[in-house]
């Protein structure tokens, strides 16, 4: 392996990340674009997520890494999987914003933004007495494929990542863009008060953007057990905060913004670790975040919602 | 005689005694026996009064602590040391104690939930529970050196003694850093294993003469126990002509190592060797066996056993090398009784450390048993004077400690996870072959 191939290496490593942080800071973005709260309970959707699906694995008989599929009944499963995760999860994230918070839209002060971080510590409980704090080896039933390019290896594990990670982003951006519910969620974002006069339904549109960002961070869930071979309860808190930074690297509330966020992010982790030293990492993401907001504060690729403060 | 026994408290336990043994003397037929005892009973009521302490002490219960990470990426290894000190304690009570005491034990968890695994932190703030309770006359555990390090300062304060099953950091119990861990001067801090002096560059030793390893790049996972004993196996390696190619830190909360794999593949070492504990180095395995899977890989006792087996699984634990700072036992016939015994009663199959915790209790049980016999008071400060000159034969042989609390024999015996289908994947015992014991520098 020479220095490109290790360099190649450390590319697709970082995007591969980057593509887990984007999915994730999506959620994030999108619930500060429609209420300005941010949704700390959304760390550990996401690992409620992994759970969910290799529960769900479990039961279908893939335990450990020694049930490997091929071909369709991959495809099959891993589609099947996937849907039913993020139908949870955003399950999961609707109930929470209509249970946990909606009482609380239009408090000010941090009641709301407090009351995520008390639910976030309640689904971290739940899963840490319900299964043990052990590391879980993950139900995976890729088979092992990979493709040399130079020195550098691609997996089959890092395309099927950035497969779904694209398709579920081009899937968003056109119900965003295209939809009559994304164009009601755009004007919810812009003004409530103008959105409801002209007879946007407020409250669902809230409650679709929990869902839908909540559906993310479970489909980014399955995704992390699936590239890591791991989940734990803990997986909640490095990959939520670096995924929150993405978001507020590409301008929080803008979507295009957090999927970059999130693959710059990446790349620096890879890219730092490599040429300076791994235990920096933190050091050097957080920097680029200060040194950012300082000169840009309204992120890298700016806010998406400019009529709003 | 049972008349004596409620009396030795004091006298107004002494006369409920008396009325309450009024049936029983009826039954009995007021036999001389009886009377006999009635006239005992009178002149330990007088005893107690007159405050000889030792005698009533005898009727007590005396408390023993256990503090291990009971909840965390340690859990599954801490619970099978819980298990063998449980044991000892639960086989003294079922026989009537040790020199005439009840042992009751205070089981303190030091995993937490934000940590993930062991808590310094919360080791300390377990310690301070148990010093607090006059009654608590020694403690077993910590599993980590890291807990260690935070509860020594709190234990030599209060001369509370601990023997730990595992922790094996040479600092706190290296003279020069006394002023840090045992500031009053007394040795606090007992082991059953030996520490990572040896640990560590007995290791490196084997890479060098049996692995014939020539470059080593070194990890370690940022904990007290990570850091020291990748230290000493990086001085030893070195001095024994492999070159370091690097040195990195992982955080062992992160879930991404493949950053750092890729950058050691780029500089192809013959190895890696990994300073810590499961929680880092379960991942650890996972992504190196898919990056570097023909590397030669090797811990310490980090690695070793069950919370390292159990998340890491096979494939991707195959082939790593594991060292245990001890003499390798649970394979051994002399043991299998016991072996069997443990097994039946926890579920589990025991490991190495579940023996070294079962002799550190039975070390704790003989300090308390010499000191009552002695006819001196059972204080923390006395169990720690006699466990200072333990010279007891467990399981793994007979014990004895140094000035500094540190075990005599410095045995450490080296293993490497093999795949064995006649077991399930998590055998803790099956899943690991025994290689031998490392060369002594």
């Amino acid at each position: 392996m020479d220095h490109w191939d290790v360099l190649l290496q450390q590319v697709i490593n970082g995007v591969s990340l980057g593509a887990m942080y984007a999915l994730l800071a999506l959620g994030f973005t999108m619930v500060y674009g429609i209420i300005e709260l941010i949704n700390f309970a959304h760390f550990n959707v996401f690992m409620v997520g992994s759970f969910i699906a290799m529960w769900l694995m479990q039961t279908m008989g893939i335990v450990g890494q020694s049930h490997v599929l091929y071909g369709l009944p991959l495809i099959g499963l891993l589609l099947f999987v996937l849907a039913v995760t993020m139908l949870a999860t955003g399950t999961l994230g609707a109930l929470i914003e209509r249970y946990g918070l909606r009482a609380l839209r239009g408090v000010s002060g941090p009641a709301p933004m407090i009351t995520t971080i008390g639910i976030s510590y309640i689904l971290f409980n739940i899963i840490l007495l319900t299964t043990g704090a052990d590391s879980k080896n993950y139900s995976n039933p890729m088979p092992n494929v990979r493709w040399e390019i130079g020195g550098a290896v691609l997996r089959l594990r890092e395309v099927l990542l950035w497969a779904i990670a694209i398709a579920l982003m081009a899937a968003l951006h056109y119900f965003v863009r295209r939809t009559k519910m994304g164009k009601a969620m755009q004007a919810t974002a812009q003004d409530q008060e103008a959105a409801r006069m002209v007879g946007v339904d407020v409250d669902s549109i809230v409650v679709t953007t929990f869902f839908i960002g909540s559906a993310l961070a479970g489909a980014a869930g399955l995704i992390f057990g699936l590239y890591y071979n791991y989940t734990s309860f803990i997986i909640g808190y490095t990959a939520g905060l670096r995924a929150f930074t993405a978001a507020v690297l590409g301008g929080i509330g803008n979507i295009p913004g957090a999927m970059l966020g999130g693959v710059v992010i990446g790349l620096i982790e890879s890219l730092g670790g490599q040429y300076l030293a791994v235990r920096w990492t933190d050091v050097i993401i957080f920097s680029i975040l200060v040194l950012v907001l300082v000169f840009r504060p309204a992120g890298l690729f700016g806010s998406a919602a400019p009529s709003k403060s | 005689m049972r008349v004596v026994r409620g009396c030795g408290v004091g006298f107004g336990v002494c006369l409920g005694a008396l009325a309450d043994a009024e049936p029983i003397s009826e039954d009995m037929q007021m036999s001389r026996h009886t009377r006999r005892a009635f006239g005992a009973a009178a002149i330990l009521g007088l005893a107690s009064v007159l405050g000889a302490s030792s005698l009533s002490a005898q009727q007590k219960t005396i408390k023993v602590g256990i503090t291990l990470p009971l909840t965390g990426a340690d859990a599954e290894d801490a619970i099978r040391m819980k298990y063998g000190a449980m044991m000892a304690i639960d086989d003294a009570n079922a026989q009537g104690g040790v020199g005439g005491y009840k042992i009751e034990v205070i089981t303190l968890d030091s995993g937490t939930a934000t940590a993930g695994q062991y808590d310094p932190a919360q080791a300390a703030t377990n310690t301070k529970k148990l010093v607090a309770d006059p009654m608590v006359v020694a403690n077993i555990g910590p599993q980590m050196s890291g807990e260690g390090k935070a509860m020594t300062p709190i234990l030599s304060e209060a001369d509370l003694a601990t023997i730990t099953p595992s922790s094996t950091n040479p600092d706190i119990t290296d003279p020069k850093m006394a002023g840090q861990f045992k500031p009053k001067g007394r040795a606090i801090y007992f082991r059953t294993v030996t520490t990572d002096a040896f640990q560590g560059p007995n290791m490196a030793n084997f890479f060098t003469a049996n692995l014939k390893v020539k470059s080593i790049y070194v990890l370690d996972d940022s904990g007290a126990y990570g850091v020291g004993i990748a230290d000493s196996f990086q001085r030893q390696a070195e001095k024994n002509g492999i070159k370091v190619l690097g040195r990195d830190q992982l955080n062992p909360k992160e879930a991404d190592y493949t950053t750092i794999l890729t950058k050691i593949k780029g500089l192809k070492p013959d190895a890696i060797y990994y300073g810590g504990v499961a929680q880092a180095g379960v991942k650890l395995a996972k992504q190196a066996y898919d990056i570097v899977p023909d590397m030669i890989k090797g811990g310490g006792d980090g690695v070793h056993g069950g919370s390292f087996l159990t998340g890491g699984g096979f494939p991707a634990v195959e082939g790593w090398y594991s060292t245990i700072a001890g003499p390798h036992l649970t394979e051994d016939p002399a043991v299998a009784e016991w072996v069997k015994k443990y097994t039946q009663k926890s579920g589990k199959i025991p490991d190495d450390y579940a023996i070294t915790a079962y002799d550190g209790a039975l070390v704790v049980l003989d300090a308390i048993k010499r000191v009552a016999e002695s006819g001196k008071p059972v204080t923390r400060s006395n169990v720690r004077d006699a466990m200072q000159t333990t010279n007891l034969k467990t399981l793994q042989g007979v014990v004895a400690f140094d000035e500094n609390g540190d075990i005599k024999d410095r045995t450490v015996s080296v293993f490497q996870y093999k795949r064995n289908p006649g077991y399930p994947e998590d055998d803790v015992v099956h899943q690991q072959v025994y290689l031998g014991p490392a060369p002594q520098s």
